[in-house]
């Protein structure tokens, strides 16, 4: 266990140390990114000065769901998104045959020898939304909303990680799977508002099968003390467990992928 | 012409070969305009009219504005550039008997005619029958909506091609294709139509070409200007594409010097 885990934070300096051989372009790649979703919040904050709320929320506090969203993407995409989106590639391009005779987990080993840390830029506008904030909001802080923010957070990059795991190991039985990904962000792009403004269904899939409404809607409604609809008392638990579950929920669909794959043929 | 009309068919049916990929598409544009629609909802609850704008207009312009005139493909072409050049392929689009730009151009548009036809009316047909879809202000208005809706699909495609040209020098198409996204995001009207926008940002997205992608082809759409000044901004909308188009081919001839062909 210790000699896997050695091995892992190996894989992962070494990716950061190629990566950092290109500084100027790593940070084009942050500006970039951040300017990219400053765009989309900027459409967001467009309407709140025109009409001062989305179903009841005001800027200050989409600022602080929007942060969270970014933020908690963030952290669960530099272990996945990049790595796992080309899955299919992988498969069929007879890669993952390779990886399966490697002495170390392979799913381990695309996720920390990919580490991306182009994620800078995500990760800087999501800190600097709830930084600015969070002062305007008027949460009360104590021990459990501190718990809710960073458990939260936590919670948030499991859900991102575990979407993206379960995406590419379809790759691994349908061989494809990059149009997969296409859905999943569009889901994705749903969770970047309250999910209250939707139809019930929508509210209830975000919550239960698609458990994106995690990702900022219930953790951010628990500490700014809105009512999260069909969850009521329960959401605080549900926020902070809903990552875990779905960690777990992920690793038994690779295995259950896994034990099916029959290499990419070729 | 037969080449150009050869390729846009080549890649129409070649998008035409996954089916699951575009069933995927539909259901991925019907969750997109979803979201659109509910956020329109969420904001008019009890209003009747926002700066003259209805809340069934807002649900149009949702609607066409999300996928007839959508600004999505213009960061597929920057991503296709970028890949040409990183992968070398760029040394054998120059020795074919077409130029790039116009390769690609074609290419793009069967791409296009294909989301138009198969996933775009698909999507606006469901979502009308479910919240309804007024119909253009006009038959003139109507009209002049297909010519904006041809100049803003060659106005997106050039833009396009000319941020993406650029990947000759910075080698980055990932980055443009990001700060193309975060522009257009805001400036072509897409999700905000610009009569919403604060004054100063309004008077600036007006005038600069990216508001010829959504937002000046749905304001002719919902009869918001009388039929003079749709023409007008009809041909300001042509001036703008010939800009863009002598721009292209300045920014292509620049970008074929530097190319260097590494052995074979």
């Amino acid at each position: 266990m210790r000699e896997t885990l050695s091995l892992l934070f190996y894989l992962v300096r070494l990716r950061v140390r190629t990566r950092l051989e290109f500084r100027a372009s790593l940070v084009i790649a942050w500006t970039a990114q951040g300017f990219g979703y400053a765009g989309v919040f900027t459409s967001i904050w467009i309407i709140l000065t025109r009409f001062e709320n989305i179903g009841g929320w005001s800027w200050p506090q989409m600022a602080l769901f929007l942060g969270f969203h970014t933020l908690g993407y963030a952290l669960g995409a530099c272990f996945t998104l990049v790595q796992l989106r080309g899955m299919e590639e992988i498969v069929r391009g007879g890669e993952f045959d390779m990886l399966l005779v490697r002495p170390i987990n392979p799913w381990a080993y695309l996720v920390f020898s990919g580490f991306n840390i182009e994620y800078g830029g995500h990760i800087l506008l999501g800190l600097g939304l709830i930084v600015w904030a969070l002062p305007q909001v008027g949460i009360v802080w104590s021990l459990p909303s501190a718990l809710m923010l960073f458990g939260g957070l936590i919670s948030s990059a499991f859900i991102t990680a575990s979407c993206i795991t379960v995406v590419s190991a379809c790759a691994l039985v349908l061989q494809r799977a990059r149009y997969l990904f296409g859905l999943y962000f569009d889901f994705w792009e749903l969770s970047r508002y309250p999910a209250s403004i939707f139809a019930p269904v929508f509210q209830l899939a975000l919550l239960t099968v698609i458990p994106l409404g995690y990702m900022a809607y219930v953790p951010v409604s628990v500490l700014l003390g809105r009512p999260v609809p069909y969850l009521g008392a329960f959401a605080p638990f549900a926020s902070l467990a809903a990552g875990p579950l779905a960690v777990l929920a992920a690793a038994a669909f690779w295995r259950f992928c896994l034990r099916r794959y029959q290499g990419g043929g070729g | 012409m037969s080449a150009f009309l050869a390729l846009v068919s080549a890649s129409f049916r070649r998008e035409a070969h996954h089916r699951s990929q575009m069933m995927m598409r539909i259901v991925g544009t019907l969750i997109e305009i979803l979201a659109r629609i509910s956020i329109w909802h969420a904001v008019y609850a009890g209003r009747g009219a926002v700066d003259g704008i209805s809340i069934g207009q807002m649900i149009v312009y949702a609607l066409i504005g999300g996928t007839l005139l959508s600004s999505w493909d213009a960061t597929m072409i920057v991503r296709d550039i970028g890949t040409t050049i990183r992968t070398g392929a760029i040394g054998s689009s120059l020795l074919r008997p077409a130029s790039y730009p116009m390769m690609l151009m074609a290419e793009q548009l069967g791409t296009r005619l294909f989301d138009w036809l198969f996933i775009s009316v698909p999507v606006i047909v469901i979502m009308g029958l479910i919240y309804g879809l007024q119909p253009p202000a006009s038959l003139p208005h109507c009209l002049l909506f297909i010519g904006y809706l041809a100049v803003s699909v060659v106005i997106v495609m050039l833009t396009a091609m000319l941020v993406g040209l650029f990947s000759f020098w910075v080698f980055d198409a990932h980055s443009l294709e990001w700060f193309m996204r975060g522009l257009l995001a805001v400036l072509s009207g897409g999700l905000v139509p610009i009569w919403f926008f604060p004054g100063g940002l309004a008077e600036v997205a007006r005038a600069l070409p990216f508001s010829w992608i959504t937002y000046h082809p749905m304001a002719v759409y919902l009869g918001q200007h009388d039929l003079f000044w749709s023409v007008q901004h009809l041909l300001i909308g042509l001036g703008w594409v010939a800009a863009l188009a002598l721009a292209v081919v300045v920014v292509w001839s620049r970008a074929c010097r530097q190319v260097v062909v590494q052995g074979g």
